[in-house]
């Protein structure tokens, strides 16, 4: 046999993968160069054998558990956004259609009549509230803070 | 097929059960990690692709079929983390003469304590210039219990393809070492 036919062979002989071939041992003890070679990747073998495995470190359980469930989360936090988006779509559709159907039937001038009497008390409502609107003004930023600082602090976790 | 108590593992895990998933990272996070610390160029980032891992891990096993075991379907999404994270790498390229390690820095008559310390310092050196899919198969091979025929099937690689790729990054350990193995 030729060396490199051997030198081929010597890992899989190392690890025990190859079944000795009489005619590849008997070139191994007879040329010094493929038995060196067949000694370093039998050393190379032991060495890979003994490599320490390292372990998880000790939180890591916990760990992993809290990104499970923040991740859990923001999945159901994007699907109740889709569930209310399709809702929002279907209802505005539904209200466009009962419009539509309004007009064309001759009841669009009912429900403008009755529009007209929402409008003027939601602004007689809007005269009461102004007194109070930078109370309410107030109100709503301190809200707006408060969700701008949580969803700040979840963004990255 | 799946042994019994991995099934009923797997079942509870798709049901919600959180302490059923608690229970699969505890059986798998030290061999998970051990393969990853050992393929991955960066220690550091070990933690953080075994989270990964696991991630993986519960969002897939609602789609998990169970026509392989448990731990090949593992192996595999293993090895996807870190393929994945090596491509998103710059390649390293590093001498096994780097860091106060070197060689030629041991004094004349060093203890073989020592000779062994330099040996294994420079194998690591050398595994880390080895291919990710090398590097990868050298380290799952050699972590107790994981047999070639668990390794093809979770790379989905012929078995005689496997050991010739692991055998081939031995050699290339080998002509690395060269010199300190003589």
């Amino acid at each position: 046999m030729f060396c490199d036919e051997v030198l081929e062979l010597v890992e899989a002989l190392a690890a025990g993968d190859l079944t000795p071939d009489p005619r590849v041992m008997t070139h191994v003890q007879s040329c010094a160069g493929c038995a060196a070679a067949l000694a370093a990747a039998r050393r190379v073998d032991g060495l890979l054998k003994q490599r320490t495995a390292p372990s998880a470190p000790p939180q890591f359980t916990t760990r992993i558990m809290g990104r499970i469930r923040r991740d859990r989360w923001r999945r159901d936090q994007f699907l109740d956004l889709g569930f209310n988006l399709t809702v929002g779509v279907v209802l505005l559709f539904v209200l466009t259609g009962f419009w539509i159907l309004l007009s064309q039937s001759g009841l669009g001038g009912i429900s403008h009549d009755a529009a007209n009497i929402l409008g003027s008390a939601v602004s007689d409502l809007m005269h009461r509230a102004t007194p109070s609107l930078p109370l309410y003004l107030a109100a709503s930023a301190i809200v707006a803070t408060a969700l701008g600082v949580w969803w700040w602090a979840e963004k990255d976790a | 097929m799946q042994p019994v108590h991995e099934h009923e593992l797997v079942e509870r895990c798709r049901r919600g059960d959180e302490g059923a998933f608690q229970e699969l990272v505890n059986q798998y996070k030290d061999l998970v990690f051990a393969i990853i610390a050992r393929t991955a160029r960066d220690a550091s980032s070990a933690e953080d692709l075994a989270q990964e891992v696991f991630l993986r891990i519960h969002r897939g096993l609602p789609y998990f079929r169970g026509e392989a075991r448990l731990s090949t379907w593992i192996y595999r999404i293993v090895a996807n983390v870190c393929v994945q994270e090596q491509q998103g790498r710059k390649p390293v390229t590093r001498s096994l003469d780097e860091d106060s390690l070197d060689r030629r820095a041991a004094p004349l008559g060093a203890t073989r304590e020592l000779s062994d310390l330099i040996l294994r310092d420079r194998l690591e050196k050398a595994i880390a210039r080895l291919p990710a899919n090398y590097r990868l198969l050298v380290a799952a091979h050699y972590l107790q219990g994981v047999r070639y025929e668990d390794l093809a099937e979770a790379l989905n690689l012929p078995l005689g393809t496997l050991k010739t790729q692991l055998h081939r990054a031995k050699r290339q350990l080998r002509r690395l070492l060269e010199t300190e193995l003589k």
